[in-house]
């Protein structure tokens, strides 16, 4: 069943080797072109020939104001939406996962048990360090529903995490999360998993610039291009950090927006 | 809840006694038509028993008729509740089933299979059956996204657990429907009994309208209406009691 979530979401055309003669569509991490989608009922499409191209793998974001259609194109590259025209390719043969911040553990056992069995076989250690890191030791024996929303964003991401995946979309994973504790685990992320590709969706324009390589700004789908694609600072814990190219970086997401 | 049932038909049955024995003060209608509260009071010490007896028999009949329909319902709910053909034909078989009579086919029932207990079941049964399917299905049928999401995109999401989540989730929801269905389960009995049964607080309540004694069908509306209570009351403090197991499980 997961099989069919891997590379080719939608294809119209079977053999699409090289698109507008730039690059080998097959070798770039994410490669959505001409994606074209309307919601039911809606008057005018969100994405009209949309092209987004992330290269490598890492961690990156897709940024904009709210109804630009962000989370809607994160769904079309996970295949949770599969009813548009155009192409999307994700590269690897493990799957694209998506995951958002409402999402919830079931309430009948408590979250280190539900972690406990989502553990695929061989990662319980990964897992314990996730826990330590993600500060959530002391709430195993807790139900979800008696978690606070940023303690529930951070369980649920960790659960993400332990999981086979190539590419995981973060749709805001760690709204409600402390500063701190979201740098913390943003770091962490970018040092266990450096050979996977993130893509964050988030509002916060600092955050982005700092922790993101590549951000796709959406502009909204009566503006041409739809989308800018600015380059962030791409940090990492103990580097050190260039203000005034993380203050660049910023003005152009905010120019591009 | 089992205390607040009881209040409430005490409350509806008080008002509803008093409603009545003001229309015999307001009108002046003798004790033939509406007897007054003395009179009720004597009837209900003489046929107290007798009645019980009936009602014992009438709910017997009508919480076997109601696990029966629990049980089909949440199996046939369960095999109904995808969007595929055999899920769309459930779904259209049952509200359009429901949306007739079933009482209505009583007869048939009788003339088929007596007036025994079989057939008083079977009426019951089916009473109950299609507004709990309706509710099953209902149920079943509607994604709980934020939760199963996880385990459909990495592949763990089995049928089991896909019920599991939907019925954890809609606890509340299930024991209201169960509760209620407990009604309809034995006011089909209570139809089943007025129309051929030889058994019964319905064949008894007949026996009681036949001879125009108002007192006996209130002394018989008081015990069907106490137990009635007590049952919901149960099936509630069941339900929510599985709830709490499962949720500290």
């Amino acid at each position: 069943m997961i099989l069919n979530r891997y590379i080719c979401v939608k294809q119209k055309d079977p053999k699409p080797s090289k698109l507008q003669g730039e690059f080998s569509f097959r070798e770039k991490m994410i490669a959505c072109h001409d994606i074209t989608f309307r919601y039911p009922g809606a008057e005018t499409p969100l994405f009209d020939g949309l092209d987004v191209v992330i290269d490598t793998p890492g961690f990156h974001a897709l940024f904009g104001p709210s109804g630009v259609g962000k989370t809607t194109l994160a769904k079309i590259i996970s295949g949770d939406i599969d009813t548009f025209s155009g192409q999307v390719n994700a590269i690897g043969d493990m799957p694209c996962l998506y995951t958002y911040n409402r999402e919830r553990l079931p309430g009948w056992s408590p979250v280190g048990r539900h972690l406990e069995k989502t553990t695929p076989r061989g990662r319980q250690p990964l897992r314990d360090e996730l826990i330590d890191h993600f500060g959530l030791s002391e709430l195993m024996g807790m139900r979800f529903a008696q978690l606070s929303m940023g303690q529930c964003n951070r369980a649920n991401l960790l659960r993400y995490l332990l999981q086979d995946f190539r590419i995981l979309i973060m749709d805001e994973s760690l709204a409600n999360v402390d500063e701190p504790t979201r740098q913390a685990i943003l770091y962490k992320i970018k040092s266990i998993f450096p050979e996977a590709g993130f893509l964050y969706i988030s509002h916060n324009v600092v955050e982005v610039s700092r922790f993101c390589d590549q951000i796709v700004v959406f502009r909204g789908a009566h503006k041409s291009p739809q989308t800018l694609r600015v380059a962030g600072q791409d940090h990492h814990e103990n580097q050190p950090l260039d203000k005034r190219a993380l203050e660049r970086s910023m003005l152009e997401i905010m120019n591009a927006a | 809840m089992l205390h607040r049932r009881i209040f409430q038909f005490l409350i509806v049955y008080l008002l509803g006694i008093g409603l009545l024995f003001g229309l015999k003060l307001a009108l002046n209608l003798s004790d033939y038509v509406i007897p007054g509260p003395i009179g009720v009071w004597h009837t209900g010490q003489a046929e107290f028993p007798r009645y019980m007896g009936d009602v014992m028999d009438t709910f017997a009949v009508a919480v076997i008729g109601q696990a029966l329909s629990i049980m089909m319902a949440l199996a046939v709910g369960v095999a109904g509740r995808r969007a595929t053909w055999f899920g769309s034909f459930i779904k259209v078989a049952a509200y359009n089933v429901q949306a007739y009579p079933i009482v209505a086919i009583a007869p048939i029932l009788f003339i088929l299979l007596g007036d025994g207990f079989l057939t008083r079941l079977f009426i019951a049964a089916m009473i109950c059956y299609f507004p709990l399917l309706l509710s099953v299905i209902g149920i079943m049928s509607e994604p709980v996204a934020d939760i199963e999401h996880f385990y459909r995109v990495t592949g763990r999401l089995r049928w089991q657990l896909e019920v599991k989540i939907r019925a954890f989730e809609n606890l509340h929801k299930l024991t209201t429907v169960v509760s209620g269905s407990a009604t309809l389960a034995m006011a089909g009995t209570i139809v089943a009994e007025f129309i051929a049964a030889n058994a019964g607080i319905g064949y008894s309540i007949r026996i009681a309208l036949y001879q125009s004694d108002l007192s006996k069908i209130l002394v018989a509306l008081f015990i069907i209406g106490i137990t009635l209570s007590l049952y919901q009351g149960i099936l509630e403090l069941l339900g929510a009691g599985l709830k709490k197991t499962w949720a500290s499980g």
